[in-house]
């Protein structure tokens, strides 16, 4: 069969991101290592352009399997157990884990994997002491599972774009449902900001996004919903746009609504030095529970479980004596 | 013969030349020149597999296209992925399917457990003969070979085809910790022993296992 000569389509025909680079030339930020941060980066958006393919097609029907030619030229990639990325972008939605050990990741967000893996939910006795060494949050263990054993792993998160980033003794923190996998030599802890979780050590972590995330550099004002999380930044801070407000005609809008507001006065603002990371859509993801704080003066949120989903108003209250009602998707 | 090309990642171009391809119903978003559109009922099985459709609730609704032109086809704006088929049978939950050459033989095929687990009943539908058929997915399919000591455990959820001589199999990794809800979220694995290709989608449908 023959088919019409077709110029070469990008790959999932996307323009590659015009991303920004991760980090300025005026040096990297302390506690960052530029050249892991850029090859984490580069790393990623190799993972964009498909690589050329390692695997040789098989001679047509070897084992009965199909030929793949579509018109286009190149023809789809294979990938197998030998061929997938270590700890890289398959594509821009999907992540290859080169697993060797153990590792954390959000429940129910593997799609694949070769080897010998065993998956159990954190909390469990034998693993106890990994969740002291890593956990050091309320976050609720029934959230994350360990993946151990050695093999390749394949993570995707409802076909949103996947990024890795390489912490070298360094901090981010991180919206808690955009944080998909992370190594176990990072700890995880929650942020006094609530909803946001924060890496901290050395490793590799994975998050999602909706849209591919960009790198900007404070001083900045980011839209909340198009926040993914921040690096080194000290003085994250809300911002509103009062100016509108102001005088007779916005005491009266203020008052009675009338004339409506734009839905951009309430901003974050970040100060400092760091990275601010941003998705490119105001499409939040959905939240992960992140646990409910000890309930004390001056702990901000405290007692509080934060954008709780899912749960039966009902059985809200059931809390820690495991979430059952989330748990069983009631 | 009809050709089937991608139209950037999310729409399948089909130039006809007086041919014919069967394609899920109401997916036409275009078309250019003169074609024909005709509902088939039961999946396009002729009786027999009308029958067996209705029984095992692999239902599709099919089209038969006919024409002089291009017909551009699309499903929710997921990524289509175009399968040769030479004589090779594809397995395909009927969701996915969206278009087929009209040579290709539709019918369903039982697959047990497998198919229960994944939400998708019982059944899933065959594809076999020569000929292109697309199949969607949502975000772009990953592609993985299965090969002899060389075994791939996929999650229900985010399967979507399989081709070549391959056996499945359902693992449980649900013990007496997924019942007091400490489980590892991956209690349903479809595993794959054999020789063949796995197209895997890098989202998870909703499924019967996915929460435990």
């Amino acid at each position: 069969m023959s088919y019409p000569p077709q110029p070469p389509q990008s790959p999932y025909g996307q323009q590659p991101y015009g991303q920004q680079p991760p980090y300025p030339p005026q040096g990297p930020p302390s506690g960052y290592s530029q050249h892991q941060y850029e090859q984490s980066h580069q790393a990623t958006q190799a993972g964009m352009h498909v690589p050329p393919p390692p695997y040789q097609a098989s001679p047509a029907g070897q084992f009965g399997a199909p030929v793949f030619q579509p018109p286009g030229g190149d023809a789809p990639q294979v990938w197998d157990a030998g061929t997938l990325p270590a700890d890289d972008n398959v594509n821009p939605y999907c992540f290859s884990v080169d697993l060797n050990g153990a590792y954390y990741l959000q429940k129910g967000k593997m799609i694949a994997y070769y080897g010998e893996m065993r998956f159990s939910g954190i909390g469990r006795g034998v693993l106890d002491r990994v969740l002291e060494q890593n956990f050091n949050s309320p976050l609720h263990a029934s959230d994350w599972v360990v993946a151990e054993g050695r093999g390749k792993l394949l993570l995707a998160d409802r076909s949103y774009d996947l990024n890795s980033y390489d912490l070298e003794d360094g901090n981010l923190t991180v919206r808690s449902g955009n944080l998909l996998a992370f190594e176990p030599t990072l700890r995880l802890k929650q942020s006094i900001i609530p909803g946001f979780l924060t890496l901290i050590g050395t490793g590799k972590f994975v998050a999602a996004s909706n849209g591919p995330v960009h790198f900007v550099e404070p001083p900045i004002r980011v839209d909340p919903q198009a926040l993914v999380g921040w690096a080194d930044c000290p003085a994250p801070c809300h911002h509103y746009d009062h100016s509108y407000l102001h005088g007779v005609i916005g005491g009266l809008r203020h008052l009675t609504g009338i004339g409506g507001a734009s839905g951009e006065e309430h901003q974050f603002e970040f100060i400092g030095a760091g990275q601010v990371l941003m998705q490119s859509s105001e499409t939040l993801m959905a939240d992960r529970s992140v646990g409910v704080v000890a309930a004390e003066a001056g702990v901000p949120g405290a007692g509080v479980p934060h954008q709780q989903h899912g749960g039966a108003p009902g059985l809200g209250n059931l809390g820690n004596l495991g979430d059952l009602g989330r748990r069983f998707g009631l | 013969m009809a050709q089937f090309r991608l139209q950037g990642s999310r729409v399948l171009a089909v130039d006809l030349a007086g041919d014919t391809v069967k394609a899920r119903n109401g997916s036409m978003v275009a078309y250019t020149g003169q074609m024909g559109f005709k509902k088939l009922s039961g999946g396009g099985d002729g009786l027999r597999g009308m029958v067996t459709r209705r029984l095992t609730g692999e239902r599709m609704e099919v089209m038969e296209v006919k024409g002089q032109g291009t017909c551009y086809f699309a499903d929710k704006a997921t990524e289509i992925n175009l399968v040769r088929l030479n004589g090779e049978t594809l397995f395909v939950e009927s969701d996915n399917l969206l278009c087929t050459e009209a040579t290709l033989r539709t019918g369903t095929s039982f697959t047990g457990l497998n198919g229960m687990a994944s939400g998708n009943g019982l059944f899933t539908t065959k594809v076999e003969g020569q000929g292109w058929a697309a199949v969607t997915s949502n975000g772009p399919a990953v592609i993985l070979r299965v090969a002899q000591g060389l075994p791939l455990r996929v999650d229900p959820g985010a399967y979507v085809a399989h081709t070549g001589n391959l056996h499945r199999a359902l693992k449980s990794g649900a013990g007496w910790s997924t019942l007091i809800g400490e489980g590892g979220g991956e209690a349903m694995q479809v595993e794959f022993t054999g020789e063949g290709l796995v197209y895997v989608q890098p989202s998870e449908r909703m499924t019967l296992g996915g929460e435990v």
